[in-house]
């Protein structure tokens, strides 16, 4: 039992009333309404300071087999910067480090089914962090087996609709994720593109339809997150026609679109590539079911880990320095892992800069942006300070901006927007917006009974030393991060949901896996106790689920 | 004495190995005619029926030894400890154990400053080297055994802890016809070639013996040259018409072992990923290496996630060096460059610390007391994974990880309970020597 007064700090909680210079008090964990007389163990001099919900990371590759096999391929980013632990530090460096900054919670995209024992151990011994992953979907062999013999009238609907929520369970997943959907099956039969429109060479299913049944399967189970999307044709310029189009084929489903940064290419120009984050922000606007998150590229070397191996074989060649490793996954996904060194003076890299910048600043509404990095694909999530700054500093903006290649620098859009994101709208875009997207009621505010993780910022013109060092950093009420050290390492919790779904399905998946898989059906699934010990004795947190097969308001 | 937890209604524990690199999980065990050790009661896994005979039915009942003595387990957790309290260089070896032992073992490295490598490292950076160097393209079990038209054994066929390597990718097990894939061995041993005969006869799928052209690393060299279309100085026939049925092959798999492999191994590692590279740019490959048995896999793996560097590392003064060369048990010992070794064997008895003279403790398999019986050695039996405990393994393949369930409950510890006491123990020590 212990309380505690944070006192005279500005309140910047955008899911709660004004914000403003008041009091903040927690006790045994939580956020409380105390009467100003009462007394508590402790109380916190805060003025001069702004209180923020502790950080979220709604998307950040931090656990499972693709993340460790970037570290095996990239040991020399251990070299010279011992403090650093390069782009893809360990999971003891990358806990700290994110409470380091504010951050209290991080969420693993990319989890294969197959290889979520390991994703979850990984996170567990990602130390303070709260944690929960998505479970890929729409590249199974099963998944699509069942799409292609439903028919396009969706015969299968149900059957599929029960899949997702049995492997959601099996996996303890907190929600499912497409990666270039059907594109990571059909390179495993020798496919190198596939549009939205475009067959599977092997199960003749399409893109559009993949989407749309997982959305509308994901929406039935009533899970809160909905469809994670990293879209069709990553990296290739004029990918902004297949990035409207999956916005299309979502038929007003709810959606996440992820990294649009990397989707958001037109190929206008001599070089015959371009920003095409105009017209994507304009379909963000006019769609009030999608948000989105960046993947902003920052400048210096990082590696690239995904599940999409058709654009990460494709990219390959472009990678430095010049090695990559790649998979094909158990007939249920795949892995590439490219390095990557982004140069202000390469003017594919320098456009990519700008176009993220444009599409934080050209989508009206905060509450649908999430900032990333993409973390490590777009750079390291050490360099959220550097990009918040970018976005409310508009002189600093610009003179980033004329370090660039000269054409990009000239000729960019981002040149003539001067919108600056206030304090409000940066704790919108990594906090309380995440907290939203992924239904977690508790966190990402400060209102009364949310859990006490709280990020305490000394007020400084320079928002990138800001962000950088907070002067305190609370988990759960425990003082975590003074002053940029770290000083208690409390084991994050596990979040997840627990649909309810037809129990019929897991007679036909225990017959597939029989013939194809390689698993004993019954040891697939993580039981409860079994989680704990993956997730080294962290907190379970259950998400509940829509029962009215509704998505989140 | 606790109880035993043999008691199903057939008499037999459904069960999966952490004998064998595929963690082989649809298979039963229960207690042998004597009564005395444990056998299979269902499926079949070579690794597995040979490891299982040195386990006993019931658990055992062995006690820690300090200077080959028998000592209470307090006694010989203080005398560990004074050896790591003492050393200030200590090396981690053997490594055999799973992910809550190689938590507790990345712990007590952190403490003591300790290198740590395993007890087939050499292997391990057989195939980390080349992925460090330049990458390469893996695959899984279920993708062998659904895509493979072309399986290429690269130096033998996969054998002893990875028997049932063609069985579990279906190779030779079901039908024949033109989805079963065709089978070359390149290279191997004569009894190779005859394993390879009794596939063939089993007239399920094709087969096909291709020899070495000189030795391994020509061989693989010149595969890769054919493959990627160049000319070469001399003809070899059987070679390019491997190279033509990988070129046309929907999806190759190579397949090779890597504690089979020869020294400098990495460089038929890498030409085997540079043979897949060039297929990728037309066609599908896939390289598979079936490596990292008694726990190697999983401890490297935990490490790498842990720290961001994989074994063969320590957290030295100017943080944390990573040296795949410099770094192996054998090297160490024979430079003296190490002062005490910390030996871990939780699945082999036959995996024995090399002879040294440094101060040593050994943690492991009962039978492994032989290996501590000297002045200046202690030796504590912990409990093995998927015998007297829970646990989970990595499978070779890298996706997969498994859960271990035991046999039956043990008496003896689990090898984290000891680690963390001796982590504890080796702190005190410190505390009481500072000034």
């Amino acid at each position: 039992m212990s309380s505690m007064r944070l006192a005279g700090g500005l309140v910047i909680d955008p899911a709660g009333p004004a914000d403003g210079v008041r009091d903040l008090c927690v006790q045994d964990g939580r956020i409380v309404a105390l009467d100003p007389r009462a007394p508590v163990d402790e109380t916190i001099d805060a003025s001069g300071c702004v209180v923020m919900a502790g950080g979220i990371d709604l998307h950040t590759h931090i656990g499972g087999g693709k993340v460790n096999l970037a570290r095996l391929l990239m040991p020399e980013s251990h070299r010279g910067d011992a403090q650093c632990g390069g782009c893809v530090p360990g999971t003891l460096d990358t806990g700290h480090r994110y409470a380091q900054m504010g951050y209290t919670a991080a969420f693993e995209p990319a989890m294969v089914a197959s290889n979520a024992r390991h994703a979850h151990m990984e996170m567990g011994d990602t130390p303070i962090l709260d944690h929960g992953a998505y479970v890929m979907l729409g590249n199974d062999e099963f998944f699509l087996q069942l799409l292609a013999e439903g028919g396009a009238a969706g015969g299968n609907f149900e059957a599929i609709r029960d899949y997702m929520g049995w492997t959601l369970r099996a996996t303890r997943a907190m929600g499912v994720k497409v990666v270039n959907p059907a594109g990571i099956s059909a390179f495993k039969f020798n496919q190198r593109k596939l549009d939205v429109d475009e067959r599977h060479v092997h199960w003749q299913v399409t893109p559009r339809q993949v989407v749309h049944t997982l959305a509308r399967a994901l929406r039935e189970l009533g899970v809160p997150h909905p469809l994670h999307i990293h879209g069709s044709n990553l990296g290739v310029a004029g990918n902004i026609a297949s990035t409207l189009e999956t916005i299309r084929a979502l038929e007003g489903l709810p959606a996440h679109l992820t990294h649009v940064q990397f989707h958001a290419y037109g190929t206008d120009g001599p070089r015959k590539f371009s920003s095409a984050a105009l017209e994507l922000a304009e379909a963000v606007n006019s769609n009030p079911a999608i948000s989105i998150d960046v993947g902003q590229i920052i400048f210096g070397q990082t590696v690239t880990a995904s599940g999409d191996t058709m654009r990460q074989h494709a990219q390959a060649g472009f990678g430095s320095p010049r090695k990559w490793v790649g998979a094909d996954l158990e007939c249920e996904a795949g892995c590439g892992v490219v390095p990557f060194r982004y140069r202000e003076q390469s003017y594919v890299n320098a456009l990519q800069w700008v176009i993220g910048l444009e599409l934080f600043l050209l989508v009206r509404d905060p509450w649908r942006v999430v900032l990333t990095t993409d973390h490590p694909n777009g750079g390291p999530f050490t360099s959220y300070p550097h990009l918040i700054r970018l976005l409310m500093d508009r002189a600093f903006r610009e003179e980033q901006l004329a370090r660039l290649h000269p054409e990009v620098a000239a000729n960019c859009a981002l040149r003539s927007i001067t919108r600056e994101l206030s304090l409000h709208e940066v704790a919108i875009m990594t906090r309380a917006a995440p907290a939203r997207l992924l239904g977690l009621p508790d966190r990402g505010h400060l209102g009364v009974g949310a859990a006490a993780d709280i990020a305490v910022y000394r007020a400084q013109a320079d928002r990138e030393a800001m962000f950088q060092v907070p002067e305190y950093v609370f988990k759960d009420g425990t003082l975590v991060a003074r002053g940029g050290r770290v000083v208690a390492t409390p084991v994050g919790g596990t979040h997840f949901v627990e649909p309810d779904y037809d129990r019929g399905i897991e007679k036909r998946l225990r017959a597939h896996l029989a013939a194809h898989g390689s698993v004993n059906f019954d040891h697939i699934a993580i039981g409860h106790d079994e989680l704990c010990r993956c997730c080294n004795g962290g907190r379970l947190l259950p998400a509940a689920c829509f029962t009215d097969g509704r998505a989140a308001p | 004495m606790s109880d035993p937890l043999l008691a199903t209604e057939d008499g037999a524990v459904r069960w999966t190995s952490p004998f064998c690199l595929l963690l082989c999980d649809t298979l039963a065990v229960r207690a042998d005619a004597s009564g005395r050790a444990l056998e299979l009661a269902a499926g079949e896994c070579a690794g597995a029926r040979r490891a299982l005979a040195r386990f006993g039915a019931v658990p055992s009942t062995a006690t820690p030894l300090v200077d080959g003595r028998p000592a209470a387990p307090e006694q010989a957790i203080e005398a560990a400890a004074a050896i790591l309290a003492a050393s200030r260089q200590p090396l981690f070896g053997g490594l055999g154990t799973d992910v809550a032992g190689a938590r507790a073992l990345y712990r007590l490295a952190e403490g003591t400053g300790a290198i740590c490598d395993a007890a087939q490292g050499d292997a391990l950076m057989h195939t980390l080297r080349p992925l460090q160097d330049r990458g390469g393209y893996g695959t899984t079990l279920a993708e062998v055994r659904n895509r493979a038209d072309l399986v290429v054994c690269v130096d033998g066929l996969p054998a002893g802890e990875a028997a049932e390597w063609l069985a579990r990718c279906g190779v030779g097990e079901g039908a024949s016809g033109p989805d079963a894939p065709h089978l070359v061995l390149l290279g191997g041993t004569p009894g190779d070639q005859v394993a390879l005969a009794t596939l063939a006869a089993r007239g399920a799928l094709t087969t096909e013996y291709v020899a070495l052209q000189g030795d391994l690393f020509d061989t693989v060299a010149l595969l890769g040259a054919r493959v990627a279309g160049r000319t070469v100085p001399a003809a070899a026939p059987a070679i390019d018409a491997l190279a033509g049925r990988l070129r046309a092959a929907r999806y190759a798999v190579l397949v090779g072992q890597s504690a089979r492999l020869p020294a400098h191994g990495a460089l038929v590692v890498e030409a085997v990923h540079r043979v897949v590279g060039t297929l990728n740019a037309s066609t599908r490959a896939a390289a598979m290496w079936l490596g990292g048995g008694n726990g190697a896999g999983t401890v490297n793996a935990v490490f790498t996630w842990l720290s961001g560097l994989p074994l063969r590392s320590r957290a030295g003064p100017a943080g944390r060096e990573h040296d795949p060369a410099c770094l192996g048990t054998a090297r160490l010992l024979a430079d003296d460059a190490v002062d005490s070794l910390l030996w871990v064997s939780s699945f082999d008895p036959d995996c024995a610390p090399p002879a040294t003279t440094v101060p040593l403790v050994v943690l492991g398999h009962p039978e492994l007391a032989a290996s501590a019986q000297r002045e200046g050695s202690v030796f504590v039996p912990v409990s093995t994974p998927g015998i007297g405990s829970a646990g989970h393994l990595f499978r070779a393949d890298g996706g997969a990880v498994l859960p271990l369930v035991p046999v039956y409950r043990d008496t003896l510890p689990e090898l984290a309970t000891v680690l963390d006491a001796l982590a504890g123990c080796v702190q005190a020590l410190r505390a009481k020597a500072a000034p």
